[in-house]
């Protein structure tokens, strides 16, 4: 795909995307990284179907996505990706159960399995004690852990993690990226976006974007060396 | 969505702020109930003067002087001699005049004010009046002049309370009458008027009134069609008054001639119409609590932003969120609407209860026609005024509501 995108502001034009060239193999564990306003978010909006590119081509599972209709991509959306958000964005006074039940409602799940779907997500992430607990009871790294519940509930094939440790302490910052590593060994193509190193360690391949391009891409033979002389120190 | 989880998500939106979503439906409230009242008391009324008038036949007819029913017109155009002329006519018959009293009856001590007729026997076939004790008039007492007198039960029960009131000696303005006959009591709203009512021989209301020829109404039934009878009875009467009316326009006529028929349309009509009227209103205020209701619905559209944002972003479609929206603003009018068909319901209950005091039987109808209208409004409502901020909420782009703080 070769993607441009921009914000159009009272016709005033800010472009925020140049000729992004990549492509995602299913399965990988894939950073984005860069400094604010380097249009990662954009970026990850785009391949999670929040967002459409002004121009350019986006295949998504070899077909194009580009004559999608805002209810196609909500589909796709429902179906196929799920977000987790650094704001956690659970619905308040909600219980957690109800948090995660949220995108089977949108989906075709029937009533009746829901419940075991949500039990199993919420367990995954260590919270089963917590499921009717309203959401703003829990702590940070909880809330984000049950955001990340609501992610897999639907089993998608791609999950999209924007900055999810920004707002976290090290400790919980820490679980949550074991969670996401998790979820990559069982299959998952996980996106993640942050603006530290640390953070996109934890991937396989990491995408630096600056200014709205790639300027690199590290990934393969490179990039496991790279975590192997670092882990050797 | 299914339809459990629209209202299971439409109750929490709700509920998430009771003091706001009840002062909201107040509006509605308001409305609803003021509806289910107007239309309820229009119903009840038009049945009560309905059941009133019912007891008289409807092919009876009256004939008054223009000026019993219009200020300014003159009271004396029909006289004993057009009753006469009446009474030649093949499509009428029983047709009697009568004479208005204004004096005060007393008995003893006992003093009452009802109305004093001078008629004859006719009257009581016309207006369905029934003896209970004693005899009617007769014709004898009218051609005899005796100073006898029938009457009501209301009056009776004034004059002499329990004790029975044949062969009571009492007077009419100077002039003593003995009591012949005691009436039964009509009852209802009707019979507080009706039965007060006390009825002496037309001749001698005749010389006591002193209005010569003059008499104040005329009584008569139709004998068949109460077309014809209307038709025959004003041609013959502006024929004897050298009216020319061929338009039958009833202004220039100096007298009125009606069938009860006519009387019951005319209720009927003028209680519906003030019933529309009246609901008319009553609906306006159900459009200013649509307005609330719009209003509630965008601020908590703007509240919730983010959390359209994210339903968009787990898999939403525009048309759920819509959807959400419509019934969250729908389930609000309704409850405002069960609320006001309750308190309208029970204000008009309290009211008629009120009213039955004066009036006398009186019985409350709350019309499942004006509840279903009145539902049928503030859903209607809901869904009017909730589509607007239900279409903001649905075209929400999901980037930029997730970015609302």
């Amino acid at each position: 795909m070769n993607l441009y995108k921009s914000y159009f502001n009272d016709e005033l034009e800010t472009p925020v995307l140049f000729d992004i060239n990549l492509k995602i193999e299913t399965g990988e564990f894939v950073a984005i990284m860069g400094p604010s306003g380097s249009g990662k978010s954009t970026l990850m909006h785009i391949l999670g179907f929040l967002d459409v590119p002004t121009k350019g081509h986006y295949h998504f599972k070899g077909e194009s996505t580009e004559e999608k209709l805002e209810d196609d991509l909500a589909h796709i959306r429902s179906e196929s990706v799920s977000f987790v958000f650094q704001q956690f964005n659970l619905l308040p006074r909600t219980t957690v159960f109800d948090n995660v039940m949220l995108p089977l409602i949108y989906g075709k799940t029937s009533p009746l399995k829901r419940r075991d779907f949500v039990m199993q997500a919420i367990e995954s992430v260590g919270l089963k004690d917590r499921a009717t607990f309203y959401s703003n009871q829990l702590s940070g790294g909880q809330q984000q852990r049950v955001a990340i519940a609501r992610a897999l509930v639907t089993s998608p094939e791609v999950i999209f993690a924007d900055e999810p440790t920004g707002n976290l302490d090290s400790a919980s910052g820490k679980h949550v990226m074991e969670i996401l590593q998790n979820l990559h060994k069982k299959g998952h193509t996980i996106i993640l976006v942050t603006h530290e190193r640390t953070t996109a360690e934890h991937a396989e391949r990491i995408l630096h974007i600056q200014d709205g391009r790639i300027i690199d891409d590290e990934k393969g033979f490179t990039r496991r060396i790279a975590s192997q002389i670092k882990q050797l120190k | 969505m299914r339809t459990k989880d629209l209202l299971h998500s439409a109750l929490e939106g709700l509920t998430r702020n009771i003091s706001r979503s009840l002062l909201t439906t107040l509006g509605i409230i308001i409305g609803v109930g003021s509806v289910v009242l107007m239309v309820s008391l229009g119903a009840t009324f038009e049945r009560f003067i309905l059941d009133q008038v019912s007891t008289f036949s409807g092919t009876t007819f009256e004939v008054q002087p223009k000026g019993m029913e219009e200020f300014g017109k003159s009271t004396l155009t029909i006289t004993e001699a057009d009753a006469e002329e009446l009474k030649k006519l093949s499509t009428v018959k029983n047709v009697t005049p009568a004479i208005f009293i204004a004096k005060k009856v007393k008995y003893g001590s006992e003093e009452a004010d009802p109305m004093v007729l001078g008629t004859s026997k006719e009257i009581f076939t016309n207006w369905s009046l029934k003896i209970d004790r004693g005899r009617l008039l007769t014709d004898g007492d009218l051609k005899g002049g005796q100073s006898v007198v029938v009457v009501g039960p209301k009056t009776a029960e004034d004059l002499f309370g329990d004790a029975d009131p044949l062969g009571k000696r009492i007077s009419v303005g100077e002039r003593k009458f003995t009591v012949v006959g005691l009436l039964k009591g009509l009852g209802g709203a009707m019979g507080t008027q009706m039965d007060r009512i006390i009825y002496i021989p037309y001749t001698v209301a005749k010389t006591m009134a002193n209005k010569g020829q003059y008499v104040d109404y005329i009584s008569l039934q139709a004998v068949g069609s109460v077309d014809l009878a209307e038709e025959d009875i004003k041609s013959l009467l502006r024929k004897r008054h050298d009216i020319k009316n061929p338009q039958n326009d009833p202004d220039k006529d100096d007298f009125v001639a009606r069938s009860f028929e006519q009387a019951m349309d005319i209720i009927g009509t003028v209680t519906l119409s003030i019933t529309i009227f009246l609901s008319l209103i009553a609906g306006i205020s159900l459009v200013v609590g649509g307005i609330g209701i719009m209003n509630i619905m965008l601020v908590s559209v703007t509240e919730r932003t983010k959390e359209i944002g994210l339903r968009k972003a787990v898999g939403a479609r525009r048309r759920d969120i819509l959807v959400q929206f419509l019934v969250e603003a729908v389930a609000l009018t309704l409850l405002g609407g069960l609320i006001g068909v309750a308190g309208g319901g029970f204000l008009g209950f309290l009211l008629t209860k009120i009213a039955a005091k004066f009036l006398g039987d009186l019985s409350f109808a709350l019309t499942i026609t004006s509840i279903l209208l009145a539902m049928g409004m503030a859903v209607g409502t809901g869904l009017v005024f909730g589509i607007y901020p239900a279409l903001r909420a649905a075209r929400l782009h999901p980037i930029e509501a997730l970015r609302i703080e």
